[in-house]
C-alpha cells in the first residue's frame, strides 16, 4: 500500500498534468471534425504530409545506419574519449534547432566547409532542397538512436560474448548473430523515436532547407504558415502530428522508459 | 595411433585482477576430469577465463594438446574463438533470442547432426522452446549440449549444478558424467560441492587466494587435507596450537601427540571424525591422546552417527549407528575419547617444515 502525499504536492501534480494536457485538449476541441477530410486533401497539406513522411523515414533509416555502428563502437570504449564523443553526438538533442540549422549551413551550404567541395565534385547541393530536409532531420534524430542503442548494448552481460567466442564465433558473427539481435527492442525503439523526432523537426529545417511548398515545406512548417492564413488547416495538421507522436510513445512505452 | 605421453592441458597462469593475485600451474591428463575447488574469490572462474584467452596472462603459458596458445617470448596469442575450448556457465547463458535447436547448432559445423547428442542429454523435446521457457535443469542440459555440439577438445564447467535444486541435481550430475565419459578428451569442473567433485572428477585442485593449496585424488583430499578450508569442508576437527617436536600445545594447555617430529611454532591440527575412538572405560595402555569428554549432541545420518563432544577438546566423532546404539550414547553422558597419534595431522603454519 502506498501512503498519501501531502495535499500541496498532489495539487501541484495535478497542475503539471493539466498544463501539458489542456493545450492538447484545446487543440482537439477546436478541430473542425466534419471538414477533416476536405482540409486534409488540400494540395499544401498533401504536399507537406508526403514530404514529411518521406524525409522523416529516410532520416530515421540513415540515423540507424550511422547511429548503430557508432553505438557499437562507443559501447566497447571506456574513459574520456567515450564521454567526449558522446557529448558531441548528443549535442543536437539540446542544441536550439535554429543553431543546428545555421551550423549545417556553414558546413553543407553552397559556400560551406564540406558543401563547397561536395558541390564541386558531385554537383550535390543541400540548402533549399529535399536533401537538405533529410540532412536537417538526420542531424536532430541521430542522437536518439545512438543513446538508445548504446544503453542497451552496455546492459548486455559481456559473458554472452565469451560464450559465443568459445563456440568459435568470429567478430562479425558475434555482432550480427548475437549482439544486434539481443538489442532488437532498442533498435526498434531508437528507430521510431528518431523517426518521430525527424517528423516534428522545425528549426533546423527552416534554417537550412527553407520553406518552399512541395519542396522543403514539411508538416510542422506548413502548420506554422497556416496559422497565419488558414487556422482550420493548421489545426488538422497539428492533430495529425500529435496523433503520430502519441502512437509512437504508447507503442514504445516499455522500451523508452521503464513502466514499473 | 600412438599414445602421446604429453598431457592434454598444460598451463601456468599468472595474473593480477583487482585484489586477486593468481599464480596457478595446472596439468590435465587426457581423459581426465579435474575439479577446481576453493572458497569464494579464490580465483577459480578467473583461472578458467585466463585459460580461455578471455583475460590476458601477465606471464605463464597455455598448451592444449601440444598446441601453444600463449607462451613466454611468443607474441601471437591464440584468440578465444580459435582455442577449441568449451565453456558451460553457471547460469547456462543460453542466447535468449535463439531457441534450443538454434542455441545448440550455433557453434556446430553447418551440416553437423546433433540429434544423438540432443537425445542423450534429453533435450530433443525442448527443441522449439526459448531459454526463458526452460527450468534450471533443462537450461543446464541445453548449455551442455550447445558446448559439446561445437566439438571442443576440452570442456570447462563453471558451477554447472549450482543453480539446480537438489532433487534434479542427481539427474543433472549423471548427464554431465555420461557426457564427460562419452564425448570428451578432458574437463575442468569448478564446484563448491565436494559431492560433485568426487563424483565427476579423478583429480581435485584446491585453490585458495590465487594459489594451489592441494592437488590430488578425491581420496587424498578426503584423507589428507592440507589446508583449513579443505579440512572444514570434509567435516574434520581443526585446532590451532604451538608445535614443538612431535606434539602440539593448544591454547588451553591441552597436549596433542602427533606422528610428526619437527614441529615448531604455530601449527594447525586436523583430526578426522572417523578416527576419534570412543570408550566407556578409560582405555588401557595409557595412550597419549586420551580425554574424558561429555556428549553434547548425537545426530544420525543414514548408518552413521555424528557425536558432538565437549571437554579438553571440542570434537566431532563419527561412528556407526549400530555402535552408537550399543554404547547407549545419549547427551549428558561422559565418555573416554582416544585418538592415535598417527591419526593427528599437523601442519606448521609459520616457519614451514623442510
Amino acid at each position: 500500500m502506498t501512503s498519501r502525499l501531502p495535499v500541496s504536492i498532489r495539487v501541484l501534480a495535478v497542475l503539471a498534468v493539466s498544463f501539458v494536457a489542456l493545450p492538447l485538449l484545446s487543440l482537439l476541441w477546436r478541430v473542425p471534425w466534419a471538414r477533416l477530410a476536405t482540409l486534409l486533401t488540400r494540395d499544401a497539406v498533401m504536399d507537406a504530409l508526403l514530404l514529411s513522411v518521406t524525409t522523416s523515414v529516410v532520416a530515421a533509416l540513415i540515423s540507424l545506419a550511422l547511429g548503430v555502428p557508432l553505438a557499437l563502437q562507443l559501447s566497447r570504449m571506456t574513459g574520456l574519449a567515450v564521454s567526449a564523443i558522446r557529448a558531441v553526438v548528443v549535442l543536437p538533442m539540446i542544441l536550439p534547432p535554429v543553431v543546428g540549422g545555421a551550423a549545417l549551413l556553414f558546413a553543407f551550404g553552397r559556400n560551406g566547409l564540406v558543401g563547397s567541395v561536395l558541390a564541386d565534385i558531385t554537383g550535390l547541393v543541400f540548402p533549399y532542397t529535399i536533401g537538405g530536409v533529410v540532412l536537417a532531420n538526420t542531424f536532430v534524430a541521430l542522437p536518439f538512436v545512438v543513446i538508445t542503442v548504446e544503453g542497451a548494448l552496455r546492459a548486455i552481460d559481456p559473458r554472452y560474448e565469451l560464450a559465443a567466442s568459445t563456440l568459435g564465433a568470429n567478430r562479425s558473427r558475434l555482432t550480427f548473430k548475437i549482439v544486434l539481435p539481443m538489442v532488437r527492442p532498442a533498435l526498434i525503439a531508437g528507430g521510431f523515436i528518431a523517426w518521430a523526432r525527424a517528423l516534428g523537426e522545425f528549426g533546423a529545417t527552416i534554417t537550412f532547407a527553407g520553406n518552399i511548398q512541395g519542396k522543403t515545406q514539411t508538416l510542422p512548417l506548413a502548420v506554422f504558415v497556416a496559422l497565419e492564413s488558414d487556422r482550420e488547416a493548421a489545426l488538422v495538421m497539428s492533430v495529425l502530428l500529435v496523433s503520430v507522436s502519441l502512437i509512437v510513445l504508447v507503442s514504445l512505452r516499455d522500451r523508452w522508459w521503464p513502466v514499473r | 595411433m600412438t599414445k602421446s605421453p604429453s598431457p592434454l592441458l598444460d598451463a601456468r597462469v599468472v595474473l593480477q585482477r583487482g585484489d586477486l593475485s593468481l599464480d596457478v600451474e595446472i596439468v590435465v591428463e587426457r581423459g581426465e576430469t579435474v575439479a577446481i575447488m576453493g572458497p569464494n574469490g579464490a580465483g577459480k572462474t578467473t583461472l578458467l577465463y585466463a585459460l580461455l584467452g578471455w583475460l590476458p596472462l601477465q606471464s605463464g603459458w597455455v598448451l592444449l594438446d601440444n598446441e601453444i596458445f600463449e607462451a613466454p617470448g611468443q607474441d601471437q596469442v591464440t584468440s578465444t574463438q580459435d582455442r577449441n575450448l568449451g565453456m558451460v556457465f553457471q547460469d547456462g547463458l543460453l542466447f535468449p533470442h535463439l531457441n534450443v535447436v538454434e542455441n545448440i547448432s550455433f557453434g556446430a559445423e553447418k551440416e553437423a547432426d546433433n540429434h544423438d547428442l540432443m537425445e542423450r542429454l534429453d533435450v530433443l523435446p525442448l527443441s522449439e522452446k526459448y531459454p526463458a521457457e526452460l527450468s534450471a535443469g533443462q537450461t543446464q542440459r541445453v548449455a551442455l549440449a550447445r558446448t559439446l555440439a561445437a566439438r571442443p577438445k576440452m570442456v570447462f564447467l563453471d558451477e554447472p549444478l549450482a543453480s539446480i535444486d537438489l532433487t534434479a541435481r542427481i539427474d543433472a550430475r549423471n548427464s554431465i558424467r555420461s557426457a564427460l565419459e562419452q564425448s570428451l578428451a578432458g574437463a575442468l569442473l569448478v564446484t563448491h560441492d565436494p559431492t560433485d567433485a568426487f563424483a565427476l572428477a579423478q583429480k581435485v585442485l584446491v585453490l585458495e587466494e590465487g594459489r594451489v593449496t592441494q592437488f590430488g585424488t578425491p581420496d587424498q583430499i578426503r584423507s589428507q587435507p592440507k589446508s583449513r578450508w579443505v579440512a572444514d569442508l570434509m567435516g574434520w576437527n581443526v585446532f590451532h596450537g604451538v608445535g614443538h617436536g612431535s606434539s602440539v600445545t593448544l591454547a588451553d594447555g591441552t597436549q596433542l601427540a602427533t606422528s610428526e617430529s619437527e614441529l615448531s611454532g604455530e601449527t594447525m591440527v586436523m583430526i578426522s571424525p572417523s578416527s576419534v575412538a570412543l570408550f566407556l572405560e578409560r582405555p588401557g595402555g595409557s595412550p597419549r591422546n586420551s580425554w574424558l569428554c561429555r556428549i553434547q549432541r548425537v545426530e544420525h545420518l543414514d548408518s552413521l552417527a555424528r557425536i558432538s563432544l565437549s571437554g579438553p577438546l571440542d570434537l566431532y566423532a563419527d561412528i556407526t549407528s549400530d555402535a552408537a546404539d550399543e554404547l547407549d550414547l545419549t547427551p549428558g553422558r561422559d565418555l573416554w575419547v582416544s585418538i592415535k597419534a598417527t591419526e593427528v595431522r599437523a601442519n606448521t603454519i609459520l616457519g614451514r617444515r623442510h
